[in-house]
C-alpha cells in the first residue's frame, strides 16, 4: 500500500468531488514505475490459431476463466473461456496476446512485434446458424450450451383465441461513460489489484481461481466507478492478465479499456429470442402460456448467459395469473463475444414477451390493453405454474391506471402504451458490511459495490436511524476485500435491500454490545467506545415489487419517433433516499428508451463487429430524450428498513410501454427492439 | 521519437513543455499535467467527457493533439474555481444532483459554462441541444438539464450581488 498516493479519505465515496474533477477512477491511480498494457486481439469470428510470436500469450500463461459475479455457473466445463485464446479464436476481440510499454503510447507500439497466423473458418453468427451448424467447441455435441424448462407441459387447452409470435431484444452494449480498467500492483507476496467494479469479491474470487492463488495473498479494491450497469461486476481476461504480467515482471500494470474494445470485447446484455403462445377466452382470460426462449450465449459459457435460459423462462408469465404455463430455454453458443448481464438481464426479455403478446390480445379481441391485464390478475398471492411467487397485482395495477391517467391518454392520444411488471431482484445469497466506530467516526464497508447509485446516501442515513448517530460521522467507504471478508456484489436491484439489511444488523449487533458492556446504550457510550462488527446478513426469500409505465409517441414522416410522455409508477419499497431514488429511475427509463429506439450491437454475415463507437451503438443524446414524469409507491417491505428494488424497474418497464405506444401510433405490429424507422414507414 | 516544445496557458498559469507530437491533449492534462478531471470516454470525440475550454471555447481533448493548443489558453474542470470556492455551475450540480457515477460531470460542466458564456438565460431546448455532443449514462439527463438552469440563476444572482457590491 505504501506505492499509494491515495489517502485514506480518498477511498471513500464522495460525489461532490466529482463536480471539481477530483475523482478517484483507475486511470487517475498513478504508481510510479507502472507498465501499460495493450492487447492483441482476434480480428477474426472463428479461426484456427496456427502460431503466435510476441508477448504473452497462451503458450506462457495457459489460464482458464473462473465464473464470477452476476449469474455466475461454475458448472460448465467444456465452454470455458480461455484467459489468452488457445488453438482458436471465437470472437472478434478475444484476447490473443498482451504487450507492455512504459506508457499507453508505447504499450501500442508494441502490438506490432506481435505476429500471429489464423486460419481464418466459418463463424457461426446468428442464433439459427446456432441450432443448424455444428458445434464451435470441440467435445460438444451441438451449440446447446444449457437447455431448462419451467413449468410442465400442458395439453393445449379447447380456448376460442390462440396467438403466436416471434419476439426478439437485439444485444446491447452497456457503454458506461468510463470504460473498464485494472492496476495490479504484486510486490513482497501480495497482489493488490484496483479496478472499476461492481464486485470486488467476485473479481477476488475470480483471480485466485484462475491463477491459482492463495486468497490472503490477494486484496482488490474498488476506484470510483463510472457507471458499470451489469458489465463490471464479473472477472475479464485483461484482468487476469495484468496480474499475472505484474507477478512477472515485478510492477504495477495498468490496463485501460478503449470504447472500441468496449464494443468488441465487454460482455453485452440482450440477445434474446422468445416463441411465445398463449390460449385465451374471448373476455380477455389466459388459460395459458407456452414459450420457447433462445439467449445468444456467444462464444463462451462463463458469464450469465447459461443462467439467463431458466430465468427467463421463470418469469414468463409476468405478473399476471395464468394458471398453465411451459417455456423452454435454450443458450446457444455463437462467435461473438459473451453474452453478460445488462441492467435488467433476463427481466426486461421477459417482460417484452408476455406483455407483447397481451398487448396482441387486446388487439384481437378489440378489448382495452388496461383491461385486458386486469382480466388477468388476482387480488390474491399467486404462485405461477413457472415458480414465480407474486403479491396480489390487481390492487397495485389499479392505482398505476389511476396515477399515470392511462384513461385520459388513451382517449386524448393515438398512440399510448401502458406496461405492467413484476421486479424479481437478485437478493440471494444476501450481502455483508462492516463497521468500525473508533474515535468518534462510524466507518462503514458494503460487499457490493455503489458505481453511481449514491450506497452512501442509504448507508448513512440507517446508521443514523439504527445508532441515534449523526449522519455526519458516518462515512461509506469503497469496496475493498482487505476490509470485508466476503460478500456478493451491486446488481440485480439489490443493494439497498441486502446491502440495507446487512448494515442494519451490523448496527444492531453493535447496539447489544454497547449495551452488554454498559447496561444500556447512547450514542456517546457508542463513540466513546471502540467497536469493529463484520456481518454476511443471509437473503433467502425474494422480495418482488411491481411497476408500471406510460408512454405516449408521435411519428414523423420519416419514421423518427417523438417521445410526448413517458411516466412512470413503481412500489421502490420504503425509498431511503427520494432524490436517489428518483435519480435511478430518470436513468433507468433513459436507457428503456435507448433500447427500444436506438441501441443494437450488430455484426454481419462473416461476424465481425460492425458497431465501431458509442454513438453508433445508439447510447441516446440530452436531445433524444423527454422529460420525465416520475411516481413512487411507497409500500414498505418486510424488511426492518423496508426497502425494495427499483434500479431495474425502468429497463423492465419502459421498452413495454413505448414499443406498444409506437406501435398504436403506426399501426404496424411490433416484435424487435430497436424498433428503426425503416420499419415504421415501410 | 523527437519531442516538441509547448507554451501555454493552463488554467490561467503559462506552462512550457516537451511533447511527443503524437501525444493527445487529454494525455498531455491528465498525465503529464496531472489535471485527471478530464476523463477519457470513447476515443471517437461522442461522449465528451475529454472536454476542456481552448480559449474559451469547448473542444474535446481526445481528439485534439497537445502540440495544437501551443500558444493557446487551456482550462480544464480544476481551472473554473479554486480552493474551496465552488463555480455556481459545481454548486448547481451538486444541489440538483445532475450526476450519478461522476464521470461525465466534468465535461457536462465545462460545456455548460461555455453555453452560459454565450447565453445566459437558456431555454430547455437549448440546453438539452447544447450538451448533445456529452453523453451521460446515469441520469437521463433530466437532472443535468436542471443543474445547469440553476447554475444560470445562481450565476446571475452572483453577478447582481456583485454589482451591488459596486455601487455600494
Amino acid at each position: 500500500m505504501t506505492t499509494l498516493n491515495w489517502k485514506e479519505g480518498d477511498l471513500a465515496y464522495d460525489s461532490s468531488l466529482f463536480v471539481r474533477g477530483k475523482g478517484h477512477f483507475v486511470d487517475d491511480l498513478k504508481i510510479p514505475g507502472t507498465l501499460y498494457m495493450s492487447v492483441l486481439r482476434s480480428p477474426y469470428a472463428r479461426a484456427r490459431i496456427l502460431s503466435i510470436k510476441g508477448g504473452i500469450n497462451g503458450s506462457e500463461l495457459k489460464a482458464k476463466m473462473a465464473s464470477v459475479g452476476e449469474g455466475a455457473d461454475p458448472s460448465q466445463t467444456v465452454s470455458i473461456q480461455p484467459v489468452f485464446a488457445t488453438g482458436y479464436v471465437n470472437y472478434v476481440g478475444e484476447p490473443v496476446a498482451a504487450v507492455f510499454g512504459d506508457d499507453r503510447y508505447k504499450a501500442t507500439d508494441l502490438l506490432e512485434n506481435v505476429e500471429v497466423d489464423y486460419e481464418p473458418m466459418k463463424p457461426v453468427v446468428t442464433i439459427d446458424d446456432a441450432l443448424r451448424l455444428p458445434p464451435i467447441h470441440e467435445g460438444m455435441k451441438s451449440n446447446i450450451l444449457v437447455q431448462s424448462s419451467r413449468g410442465s407441459d400442458f395439453k393445449d387447452p379447447d380456448s376460442p383465441i390462440v396467438l403466436e409470435d416471434t419476439l426478439e431484444n437485439e444485444r446491447v452494449a452497456t457503454n458506461p461513460i468510463e470504460p473498464r480498467g485494472i492496476v495490479a500492483s504484486y510486490s513482497d507476496g501480495m497482489l493488490n489489484v484496483w479496478v472499476s467494479t461492481q464486485s470486488v469479491h467476485s473479481i477476488k474470487d475470480g483471480l485466485v481461481e484462475s491463477l491459482g492463488l492463495r486468497p490472503d495473498a490477494v486484496r482488490v479494491m474498488q476506484t470510483d466507478t463510472g457507471g458499470a450497469f451489469g458489465s463490471k461486476g464479473g472477472l475479464y481476461p485483461e484482468y487476469v492478465i495484468a496480474s499475472y504480467a505484474s507477478m512477472k515482471y515485478g510492477r504495477p500494470v495498468k490496463w485501460i479499456e478503449t470504447r472500441r474494445e468496449h464494443l468488441s470485447s465487454t460482455n453485452p446484455g440482450r440477445g434474446v429470442r422468445g416463441k411465445v403462445k398463449i390460449f385465451a377466452e374471448r373476455d380477455g382470460r389466459i388459460m395459458g402460456l407456452k414459450g420457447d426462449v433462445l439467449v445468444d450465449a456467444g462464444a463462451y459459457g462463463t458469464g450469465i448467459a447459461s443462467f439467463s435460459a431458466g430465468f427467463i423462462a421463470m418469469m414468463m408469465t409476468g405478473p399476471y395469473s395464468i394458471e398453465n404455463g411451459y417455456v423452454i430455454g435454450r443458450s446457444v453458443l455463437t462467435n461473438k463475444v459473451p453474452q453478460g448481464p445488462y441492467r435488467g438481464a433476463g427481466r426486461p426479455e421477459a417482460s417484452f414477451f408476455i406483455e407483447r403478446m397481451v398487448d396482441l390480445l387486446a388487439d384481437e379481441l378489440k378489448m382495452d390493453p388496461a383491461d385486458v391485464r386486469l382480466a388477468n390478475m388476482s387480488d390474491k398471492p399467486f404462485t405461477s405454474p413457472l415458480g414465480m411467487k407474486i403479491e396480489p397485482a390487481k390492487p397495485f395495477f389499479e392505482s398505476a391506471v389511476r396515477e399515470l391517467e392511462y384513461r385520459r391518454e388513451a382517449k386524448l392520444t393515438n398512440g399510448v402504451g401502458l406496461s405492467f411488471f413484476v421486479l424479481v431482484p437478485a437478493v440471494y445469497p444476501g450481502e455483508s458490511a462492516r463497521i468500525i466506530v473508533k474515535d468518534g467516526m462510524v466507518k462503514v464497508w458494503l460487499g457490493g459495490n455503489s458505481h453511481g447509485q449514491g450506497h452512501e446516501n442509504f448507508a448513512r442515513k440507517l446508521v443514523n436511524e439504527e445508532l441515534g448517530v449523526p449522519e455526519s460521522i458516518v462515512t461509506l467507504f469503497r469496496g475493498d476485500t482487505g476490509m470485508t471478508l466476503d460478500g456478493v456484489g451491486s446488481w440485480g436491484s439489490r443493494s439497498a435491500i441486502v446491502g440495507g439489511a446487512a448494515i442494519v444488523a451490523a448496527c444492531r449487533k453493535i447496539k447489544r454490545k454497547v449495551e452488554k458492556e454498559s447496561g444500556n446504550y447512547s450514542p456517546e457510550l457508542l463513540l466513546s467506545g471502540s467497536y469493529d462488527e463484520f456481518v454476511y446478513e443471509e437473503q433467502k426469500i425474494p422480495l418482488n415489487s411491481f411497476g408500471a409505465n406510460l408512454a405516449t409517441v408521435e411519428i414523423g414522416k420519416l419514421g423518427n419517433v417523438k417521445i410526448k410522455k413517458c411516466a412512470a409508477y413503481y412500489d421502490v419499497g420504503r425509498a431511503l433516499n427520494r432524490d436517489m431514488v428518483i435519480g435511478q429511475i430518470q436513468g433507468g427509463m433513459a436507457q428503456g428508451i435507448g433500447q427500444t429506439l436506438h441501441e443494437g450491437l450488430y455484426y454481419n454475415d462473416d461476424g465481425q463487429l460492425i458497431t465501431s463507437s458509442i454513438s453508433d451503438a445508439g447510447v441516446p443524446l440530452a436531445e433524444d430524450l423527454p422529460n420525465f414524469t416520475v411516481k413512487i409507491a411507497e409500500h414498505r417491505s418486510s424488511l426492518p428498513h423496508g426497502a425494495k428494488g427499483l434500479g431495474e424497474s425502468p429497463t423492465i418497464g419502459v421498452p413495454t410501454a413505448l414499443i406498444r405506444a409506437i406501435e398504436v401510433a403506426s399501426g404496424k405490429r411490433l416484435r424487435k427492439t430497436p424498433v428503426t424507422p425503416e420499419e415504421l414507414i415501410q | 521519437m523527437s519531442l516538441s516544445k509547448i507554451k501555454l496557458r493552463i488554467n490561467g498559469k503559462e506552462i512550457e513543455a516537451e511533447v511527443e507530437p503524437r501525444k493527445l491533449l487529454v494525455h498531455f492534462l491528465r498525465e503529464d499535467m496531472g489535471l485527471t478531471g478530464t476523463h477519457v470516454g470513447c476515443d471517437t470525440s461522442n461522449c465528451g467527457a475529454c472536454t476542456v475550454l481552448l480559449d474559451g471555447r469547448a473542444v474535446k481533448s481526445c481528439t485534439m493533439l497537445a502540440v495544437q493548443a501551443d500558444g493557446r489558453e487551456v482550462t480544464t474542470i480544476e481551472g473554473i474555481s479554486s480552493g474551496d470556492d465552488m463555480h455556481p455551475l459545481q454548486k448547481a450540480f451538486i444541489e440538483k444532483h445532475g450526476l450519478q457515477c461522476g464521470y461525465c460531470t466534468s465535461g457536462m460542466i465545462l460545456t455548460s459554462f461555455w453555453l452560459l458564456s454565450k447565453n445566459n438565460n437558456p431555454t430547455e431546448e437549448e440546453i438539452r441541444k447544447a450538451i448533445s455532443g456529452n453523453l451521460c449514462r446515469c441520469t437521463g439527463y433530466q437532472s443535468i438539464v436542471e443543474s445547469i438552469k440553476y447554475g444560470a440563476q445562481l450565476m446571475k444572482e452572483e453577478e447582481k450581488g456583485e454589482q451591488e457590491i459596486r455601487v455600494r
